[in-house]
């Protein structure tokens, strides 16, 4: 066994963890499967390439790489940038077209269709506007550093995963210690009743799709650092997003995280034998799988 | 008994109120409580009882008519917003947190008080209910259907409203339990809080409350003193169902 | 009307036409029993691959063919995709709602990795070529030959438009329209409601492979790229535009949105220069993607007329198909 597929699938697996994450507080929270959840990720990705190569053109100095790392100070500001677009673009999306289907008191599935009909124009947009040609933030190349035992990572896969591991805390921090944090579970719990107690349910649904949003741009900057930025990025992550939200147990963000890992470890030592043009069956095998064996996820309870 | 010199505490007129526009469940009811009054709504099955108080509490589209907290019209109030207009509301079924633990449950409702005052709050309803003080960090679906209740009047009443409603607390309860609860609940009344109590057990309920009204087909069709009601032999008859008396307390 | 209009006309109508076919297969599955299948392009892409696979004269350094007759071919591709459904239904229905979907989605993914790679079956990114077309004979005729494949589709549309009016009035169309608008009803049924919308779905999935097969003998090639997941939205868009639950919406949607498809197409190709017209496309989607999103906000009962039973039927829908999703 290559031990290099395992700092690979790890590297894979905390980016789709932070995207399951928001796939896993929509589908409790807004009671639905958002298919356009990928869109959020390609929309993250491109904000920041936009805005680092913005920055970049007005201030060339930014562009210099920041020590062990591929890219310079743009990237990050341009994260921050991203994180707070693509949030505001989730509640547009919201607002034109989510909010208005739930006054309507539209079916889950209704929600559902909309949602696929937002990621074709969401990504059809991307297309329109940065053509399908992928892009890099950086040409900088990396030297992947011996870390002992035959596994090697680049400073940039060290750093991702030191990310995703600290906002995985954060988010179950918020979700489980803060009052915002209980009113999103009490909303995903029963959200009549967290009316009736007194809980803002249309600020939990912006704090959701915020969240979700921020996560959803994180991990698309995560992939396009560490791959690339392509219009179709977040539909090929859209099924491993689904299966990590399932397995992890729908509504559990340390769930989401844990079955992310799995997801991407599986899909790395699996590519290995099958080959790498199969990678994306993985995903679908473990979600046939979960739905099999065990459709509550791992730390979900029976409904 | 009835107090009618007291200034009004909650109140309807001509509420028209159902899930569908032009099927009404509640058809124009006029209601009156008073600051302090304990009042029992009771009726048949399907006479609206239900969905009169939820369109109270937000829940049901009211089409017409008003309700008003004191002086203030809170018709249309959204459901959030009326229990810092003072008005609390415990659903039939589901009406607690499952998932989240006793203590969260509380510190969910006293969200919307003062910084300040939360702590105490909470630490006074462990006071009143010292079952829920044992393991606060307990899951609340864990617990049993009494304590259940329990902690749901308990988290209605962290933020001190002024009105309680109350959808059938001893729904599904053991006689033994719903004694306690409505036992409770006429200690909860005499510390000042208004409550209306929606009610199947007829006996149980008529025991502690000052007054009752009957709702028929979402008319409000009766009402006077609970001791009075209690033995209408007519009344009985025509709006509890006889036989369905004596019965009722074993629900 | 010069012959070669004539020809494109029985051209776009016999494409239109494929198009209904998969309306009409998702019409049973969504239309009359509200389960919600995003892989659409999986299903139809297994029947076209089986079809071709089943007709096509042997070849080498591939799998196959086995060179039946066509009408063994659109059968096995029949067969094929209703197995598939079954199966992938058999897993989620009894599930949330959302599951299905996101199972029929990954379902459109697998297969088209499938198609991609398995080479020694499907030709890989190449595809497979040479599928029999009928009426061969009558190629040196493109009048003949477009007007005879189009009586041929016209032949099948109205055949399975007959089959499905007749099965939804039989006591089988009864029991699932029933489970549909009776939440209580099918809750009564238990099991067997589970087992009714199962074989609802096979049913749709059966006819979605069997408009694949069609299609694919009528182009007469067939490659990975013509499964994409825009053929699922496109169908989608078809069966809202017409008005779901409608058989005939299905096929006047198929015919209406296929119109507006093909026209905006030459409307790209004739306004844009040659590179940018993979951008222009590009835009072509965002304008339909707005425009179903759109009509589920605005005309969720379709664009269309409607009988007034399919218009009552949505009306209960919200109650049946899910749980309404109420603002607070």
């Amino acid at each position: 066994m290559n031990p290099q597929a395992l700092m690979d699938g790890l590297v894979t697996g905390s980016m789709i963890g932070l995207g399951a994450i928001g796939v896993t507080l929509t589908y409790s929270i807004l009671r639905f499967a958002n298919f356009a959840h990928g869109e959020f990720l390609a929309w993250g990705a491109y904000i920041a390439l936009a805005a680092s190569g913005a920055l970049g053109w007005l201030a060339p100095s930014l562009l210099a790489p920041i020590g062990p790392f591929s890219f310079g100070w743009s990237l990050p500001i341009a994260a921050i940038a991203a994180i707070a677009l693509t949030g505001g673009l989730a509640l547009l999306v919201d607002a034109m077209l989510f909010g208005r289907l739930r006054a309507q008191r539209s079916t889950v599935i209704i929600l559902v269709m909309a949602s696929f009909g937002a990621a074709l124009t969401l990504r059809s947009l991307l297309e329109f506007i940065f053509t399908a040609k992928p892009a890099y933030y950086t040409k900088a190349l990396q030297i992947a550093l011996p870390l002992g035992g035959g596994l090697r990572a680049t400073p940039d896969q060290l750093l991702s995963l030191g990310l995703a591991a600290i906002l995985v805390v954060a988010i179950h921090l918020l979700l489980t210690r803060t009052a915002i944090g209980r009113s999103m579970r009490a909303v995903s719990e029963n959200r009549q009743l967290a009316g009736v107690v007194g809980v803002d349910v249309r600020k939990v649904i912006r704090t959701v799709w915020l969240l979700g949003a921020g996560l959803a741009a994180v991990a698309g900057i995560m992939a396009g650092l560490l791959v690339q930025v392509r219009p179709y990025m977040g539909l090929d992550l859209l099924l491993p997003l689904f299966a990590a939200a399932i397995l992890g147990g729908i509504g559990s963000v340390p769930g989401a995280m844990l079955a992310g890992l799995i997801v991407g470890l599986a899909e790395a030592f699996a590519v290995q034998f099958v080959g790498a043009e199969w990678r994306a069956a993985i995903a679908f095998v473990i979600l046939v799988a979960v739905l099999l064996f065990r459709p509550q996820g791992i730390f979900g309870r029976p409904e | 008994m009835s107090v009618p010199e007291r200034p009004i505490a909650l109140s309807t007129h001509a509420l028209v109120a159902g899930y569908e526009r032009d099927l009404p469940i509640v058809r124009g009811v006029d209601f009156v409580i008073r600051r302090g009054e304990l009042v029992v709504v009771l009726g048949p099955n399907g006479a609206g009882k239900s969905t009169f108080v939820k369109a109270i509490a937000g829940l049901v589209p009211v089409h017409s008519g008003t309700a008003s907290l004191g002086a203030a019209d809170i018709t249309s109030v959204p459901a959030h917003e009326k229990i810092q207009h003072g008005l609390a509301f415990v659903p039939q079924t589901e009406n607690i947190f499952a998932t989240l633990s006793i203590h969260e449950n509380l510190l969910l409702a006293a969200n919307i008080l003062p910084k300040d005052r939360r702590q105490d709050r909470i630490a006074a309803l462990y006071g009143m209910f010292p079952d829920l003080a044992v393991r606060p960090s307990l899951r609340a679906g864990q617990l049993s259907g009494g304590q259940r209740q329990m902690l749901a009047v308990a988290r209605a009443l962290v933020v001190e409203p002024s009105v309680l409603i109350l959808d059938e607390p001893s729904a599904g309860l053991s006689p033994k339990i719903v004694a306690e609860v409505f036992s409770t609940l006429k200690a909860i009344n005499e510390t000042g809080v208004t409550i209306v109590l929606v009610e199947q057990n007829v006996k149980a309920a008529l025991a502690i409350a000052d007054r009752a009204v009957i709702l028929v087909e979402g008319l409000l069709r009766h009402e006077g003193p609970a001791a009075t009601l209690a033995d209408d032999p007519i009344v009985a008859e025509l709006y509890l169902g006889a036989r369905h008396v004596p019965k009722a307390a074993g629900r | 009307m010069s012959i070669e209009l004539v020809a494109y006309g029985a051209f776009f109508l016999t494409m239109a036409l494929t198009y209904a076919i998969m309306c009409l297969g998702l019409n049973v599955q969504w239309g009359q029993t509200g389960l919600f299948n995003v892989g659409i392009a999986g299903f139809v892409a297994i029947g076209a691959y089986v079809s071709a696979l089943l007709t096509t004269p042997d070849a080498a350094g591939r799998f196959g063919g086995f060179g039946l007759p066509i009408v063994a071919g659109w059968l096995g591709a029949a067969l094929a995709a209703g197995l598939v459904a079954f199966l992938i239904g058999a897993l989620t229905i009894r599930l949330r709602a959302d599951y299905l979907a996101i199972a029929t989605f990954g379902v459109a993914v697998a297969v088209q990795l499938c198609a991609l790679n398995l080479e020694l079956v499907t030709g890989g990114p190449f595809g497979i070529g040479f599928v029999p077309r009928p009426f061969a004979s009558l190629a040196g005729d493109p009048l003949a030959f477009s007007l005879a494949n189009l009586g041929v589709l016209v032949l099948v549309v109205l055949a399975l438009y007959l089959a499905l009016e007749r099965l939804l009035r039989s006591p089988w169309g009864r029991v699932l329209r029933a489970i549909r608008e009776d939440e209580t009803a099918a809750l009564a049924l238990g099991k067997s409601a589970t087992r009714f919308r199962l074989q609802a779905f096979a049913i749709g999935g059966a006819i979605m492979g069997l408009a694949g097969a069609a299609q694919a003998h009528f182009i007469g090639f067939i490659a990975p790229d013509n499964y994409m997941p825009m053929l699922t939205f496109q169908v989608w868009a078809m069966l809202i535009v017409g008005g779901s639950g409608n058989n005939r919406g299905a096929i006047l949607g198929a015919i209406l949105v296929w119109g507006i498809w093909a026209g905006s197409a030459g409307a790209i190709a004739s306004l844009f220069p040659p590179g940018e017209q993979a951008r222009a496309a590009s835009l072509q989607i965002v304008m339909i993607g707005v425009g179903l999103c759109a009509i589920l906000l605005l005309r969720p009962r379709g664009i269309l007329g409607e009988v007034k039973t399919v218009s009552r039927h949505i009306g209960r829908l919200a109650r049946s198909a899910g749980k309404p999703v109420s603002e607070p």
